[in-house]
């Protein structure tokens, strides 16, 4: 415990550290009050970007998102032109095959791009496609856990993060 | 309601559920409405659909529905052998929508005897199970079809994924599939002018304000019906809170102008207006069937009001029914040209309200 080195009556809480060069060339201990009046009492904990963990992760998150359709659906022979113009899907297929265009459009509608509520029951085998509601769940607890160095922890999840890219049950 | 009559073709006078006039809060809400798109996997959707495919669908769907027990007993009704006409009467009673009426697929309706539960086939998606509960019973509503929508899925291979809920042909209806609506009778909105803000306030909110008949249609007789809009993102539960606090609050703000209009000097011209359309339903030769509606609502609110005795809610639900150009010709048993339907129109409400010929 230390006191505040500019009232010297607090308990200092907050470490301001000279760098030059990379390396800590000094520092200053001081209360939360002093180091406002400093103008660095809101310093927040350096939050994680996606690209930083991506960084992290050597790279690991690829495109996921097809490029613009240009296909027609499969199920139905919807083409794009359709979908834009008619602003109305064929065949259950066609959420697949316009994927990327629905989504805006959803949100449009909705200002909302995922369900919520009731489904028709437990999915019996493992979806054979990355299930983005478990990816992004495991995305976040990798963020946490390298956020709080639980290293090991963070090691498992990325395993697991990367079988559920790959559709694998884990 | 004669349990009797299970099994028979519905008598015109029954007002199904959705005219019972019971339920809480019936004063101003008519009827709440349970609506759920749900698709079939491996079928283009209905709009999409070839021929010889809607067929099969709608051979398929109806075997299924037959095949017992399902939680409510439904007869499934053919819509290809039925006239302009029948269904026209189907769309009054709201067991079919006007699209499923004008629809050349081959399509149908499964009906419960009660007329609380109408399974449309082959209409917009390729089932819309509707369910019907009086006045305002969102839970209840809601309850009875997740029950039944819980056996249609053990029968059918219903369309869903994870990520977009139940997949449906307008992305509008994406996700629960679930539309909720609450029929509310609003004349003294209406009559005091405030109806224009409080459909502006429900709308805010993302509620949906239509007419007696859904998209598209007037709002009649001061009937008006609201609904979510958003179906994606919102779960079951959310939904129906979003709408009993919307419905609520209009129903209370219904209630205080309903009041204001009955205190001081507007008291007087509340009560002239309420007894010239009494006095209009009584004596007119001739009546076209949105003046009868607007009759009839104004001798609604004087019944509810207490501004009137000796007329029953039943009756003039039966009248609200019978005025309506289906019903009136099926009454007659003959198609009539617009003119003499508005005679027989005068001629049938004074008999159904009980007045001198």
């Amino acid at each position: 415990m230390q006191y505040c080195t500019a009232c010297q009556t607090a308990i200092a809480t907050v470490v301001i550290m000279d760098l030059t060069n990379g390396s800590v060339t000094g520092s200053q201990h001081v209360c939360q009050a002093c180091a406002d009046q400093l103008g660095v009492g809101n310093v927040k904990p350096a939050k994680f970007s996606p690209e930083m963990l991506e960084d992290l992760l050597g790279g690991m998150k690829q495109a996921r998102r097809p490029a613009r359709t240009t296909e027609a659906c499969p199920g139905c022979g919807l083409t794009p032109a359709d979908f834009r113009q008619k602003g109305r899907l064929g065949c259950p297929r066609c959420y697949e095959t316009f994927r990327t265009e629905l989504i805006p459009l959803l949100q449009r509608i909705h200002e909302a791009q995922q369900h919520s509520g009731r489904l028709p029951g437990v999915v019996a085998a493992p979806p054979a496609v990355p299930d983005e509601r478990s990816l992004s769940d495991v995305r976040k607890r990798l963020e946490d856990a390298v956020r709080g160095e639980r290293y090991e922890e963070a090691a498992r999840l990325r395993d697991e993060l990367r079988k559920l890219e790959r559709g694998q049950p884990t | 309601m004669s349990k009797g009559r299970r099994g028979d073709k519905p008598p015109e006078f029954r007002p199904g559920t959705w005219l019972l006039g019971t339920g809480p809060d019936n004063d101003i809400a008519i009827c709440t409405r349970v609506r759920l798109a749900r698709n079939l996997q491996g079928f283009a959707f209905a709009p999409c659909l070839q021929e010889a495919e809607s067929t099969k669908l709608y051979e398929f769907v109806t075997s299924r529905l037959k095949q017992a027990p399902l939680p409510d007993k439904l007869a499934v009704v053919d819509l290809a052998p039925v006239d302009e006409l029948e269904r026209s009467v189907l769309v009054e009673r709201h067991l079919i929508s006007r699209e499923l009426a004008a629809s050349k697929r081959p399509s149908g309706v499964a009906v419960d005897p009660e007329e609380s539960v109408a399974v449309m086939i082959n209409e917009e998606d390729h089932l819309r199970v509707q369910v019907f509960a009086p006045g305002l019973q969102p839970e209840a509503a809601w309850r009875h079809a997740e029950r039944l929508d819980d056996a249609l899925i053990q029968r059918l291979p219903i369309a869903w994924s994870e990520e977009f809920g139940f997949l449906t042909s307008c992305p509008t209806n994406t996700g629960t599939g679930l539309r909720l609506s609450v029929m509310l009778h609003l004349p003294g909105l209406v009559w005091s002018e405030e109806i224009d803000k409080a459909t502006n306030t429900a709308q805010k909110i993302h509620l949906a304000v239509r007419g007696l008949y859904g998209e598209g249609s007037r709002a009649l007789g001061d009937f008006y019906q609201v609904s979510n809009q958003v179906t994606l993102g919102r779960d079951e539960v959310t939904i129906q809170n979003d709408v009993l606090l919307a419905v609520g609050r209009l129903v209370q703000w219904e209630r205080e102008v309903r009041g204001a209009l009955l205190r001081g000097s507007a008291r007087v011209r509340t009560m002239d207006r309420v007894h010239r359309a009494l006095g209009t339903l009584e004596r007119a030769q001739i009546l076209t069937s949105e003046e009868a509606l607007g009759c009839l609502s104004a001798v609604r609110f004087g019944i509810e009001s207490e501004l009137l005795d000796g007329f029953e809610i039943a009756a003039v639900n039966r009248a609200l029914l019978l005025s309506q150009p289906g019903h009136l010709q099926k009454h007659t048993r003959e198609l009539l040209r617009p003119e003499e339907r508005d005679q027989r129109r005068a001629q049938l409400l004074r008999e159904v309200l009980g007045c001198a010929p």
